[in-house]
């Protein structure tokens, strides 16, 4: 196999590196506004104007007021918050979550935490393409169901779910809904108001930004409670003195990010288009998972039927190629993906699947040398 | 315990190659086949498992011509780790090189 002269990485989905931008505004963060925002002197005004303008950015991308943004620790902390937060507010008897079976495992977790506390919870399936439909929502609201949360684009498999929709209905039965938005951030227009989303998670890292630090939307009027206790910081909502250089990065990072969106999401989809075309043309029987439009551009879900996934991604990844796959080790067994298994996929396949993803250092040069070496790899793969 | 040694090649899973190493240790051992079995993780190290009589791997890392040795794949043990047919594959060439090795001590 011919040698890469650099690594290629296709894992964004996992994590993006930070963009040189993002890297020199959270710099000046650490270095010279290093104060304290609770700080009434000149050092804490600085930080403070920091975090404000932060909160403005993100606030401007969702097309929301600044003061509906709480910075945390990241989507985890966010979905946990949204979830916990609402649910809490009432008796466990009292109240029904909805959410889908193909989730990011920071919601999954946090409900199977509610059912455990006595809450209801319904988990909606999703179809062979990874969807969950309107009707489905519709049909499991109850007169005590809460709050609705559905990803706006799966992690796996790029799906981007019918959240308008949705939220239509959501909001005419009175039922409040939340978004998972960490991986359609980057690429798709998200607006509060027009999707009716009430809560929505996001994470800097996914987009260009550090680790660590993400933040959630709550629409002005909804009341959630807090998971810590501390301070006022973050309305008391999200107690403890501010990552400042976390949260300038992921300021930075949507800045960038919406700067560029429209174009990116041409030239991935373009990328993404040729990458199918190879694979099929070079590797009979490929399978690509996932809807054929209503797709995200930078997440590719391909199969490659009597292949070791792990094989193709071990001997990938020595050639300089990183990528990931459709299950997990767990301390006793191997896991197949939850969401390629509510998809319905067989197992066979779902151990053969690998998840590409591109974003905005990917060229088609990469792509073409992924190509090339796929080809290599999945023969030597075949089980 | 003789020389023959089994190598278990895995993959990221290292706590399941140690489990399916230590479990086919203790059958070979029952079964009266003494055999060392040292594992490989290709994850960790990316290179030709340790000089073996017989490799078995969890995933299709080696063929026979790379390892100097016979090389049969035990995925399903992943899954199960008595897996009747798999068990039954590695016996036949277990049985079949102390057979050799009773004929030819040195």
């Amino acid at each position: 196999m011919k040698r890469i002269e650099r690594p290629i990485y296709l894992d964004y989905c996992a994590t993006t590196p930070v963009h040189p931008d993002v890297c020199a505004a959270m710099r000046r963060a650490l270095e010279v506004d290093f104060g304290n925002p609770s700080s009434m002197h000149w050092a804490g005004r600085a930080a403070s104007g920091l975090v404000a303008e932060a909160r403005a950015q993100v606030a401007r991308s969702l097309g929301c007021l600044p003061e509906e943004i709480y910075f945390t620790s990241g989507a985890t902390e966010s979905d946990n918050l949204a979830l916990l937060g609402m649910m809490r507010r009432y008796l466990p008897g009292d109240a029904h979550l909805i959410t889908t079976s193909i989730e990011h495992h920071a919601i999954l977790h946090a409900a199977q935490q509610l059912e455990r506390e006595g809450y209801s919870v319904t988990y909606l399936p999703v179809d062979s393409k990874g969807l969950v439909s309107a009707e489905a929502v519709q049909d499991a609201i109850r007169p005590e169901t809460v709050l609705v949360s559905v990803m706006l684009v799966n992690n796996e498999v790029g799906s981007i779910q019918p959240l308008s929709e949705i939220g239509a209905i959501t909001r005419s039965q009175g039922v409040l809904l939340h978004t998972d938005a960490v991986q359609g951030m980057g690429l798709l227009d998200v607006n509060v108001d027009e999707l009716n989303i009430d809560l929505l998670s996001l994470s800097a890292h996914k987009i260009y930004g550090p680790k660590g630090v993400g933040a959630l939307y709550v629409r002005n009027g909804v009341q959630i409670e807090p998971l810590l206790y501390g301070g006022t910081q973050e309305r008391a909502l999200r107690p403890g003195t501010e990552n400042i250089p976390g949260i300038v990065g992921l300021g930075e990072a949507v800045r960038v990010t919406r700067q560029h969106k429209i174009l990116e999401k041409q030239r991935l989809s373009q990328l993404r288009r040729a990458l199918i075309a190879g694979l099929q043309e070079n590797i009979p029987g490929v399978i690509v998972n996932g809807p054929s439009d209503s797709v995200s551009p930078h997440i590719l879900s391909v199969s490659f039927p009597g292949a070791d996934g792990e094989m193709m991604l071990i001997r990938l990844s020595g050639n300089g190629f990183a990528v990931s796959m459709g299950s997990a080790c767990t301390s006793h067994s191997i896991e197949p993906s939850h969401v390629l298994t509510a998809m319905g996929l067989p197992r066979e396949q779902i151990e053969s699947t690998l998840r590409i993803s591109f974003g905005y250092p990917t060229t088609q040069a990469d792509l073409d040398a992924f190509l090339q070496a796929i080809q290599d790899v999945y023969r030597r793969a075949m089980l | 315990m003789t020389n023959y040694k089994v190598c278990v090649v895995g993959g990221w899973c290292g706590n399941r190659m140690v489990m399916v190493a230590e479990h086919l240790e203790d059958v070979f051992g029952k079964a009266g086949f003494p055999c060392r079995v040292t594992t490989h993780s290709v994850w960790e190290n990316y290179s030709q498992p340790p000089v073996s009589n017989l490799v078995l791997q969890l995933l299709p890392a080696f063929t026979a011509a790379e390892t100097g040795c016979p090389v049969i794949n035990i995925k399903p043990l992943l899954l199960d780790l008595d897996h009747p047919p798999t068990i039954e594959k590695i016996f036949a060439q277990v049985q079949a090189d102390f057979a050799i090795k009773q004929h030819n001590p040195a």
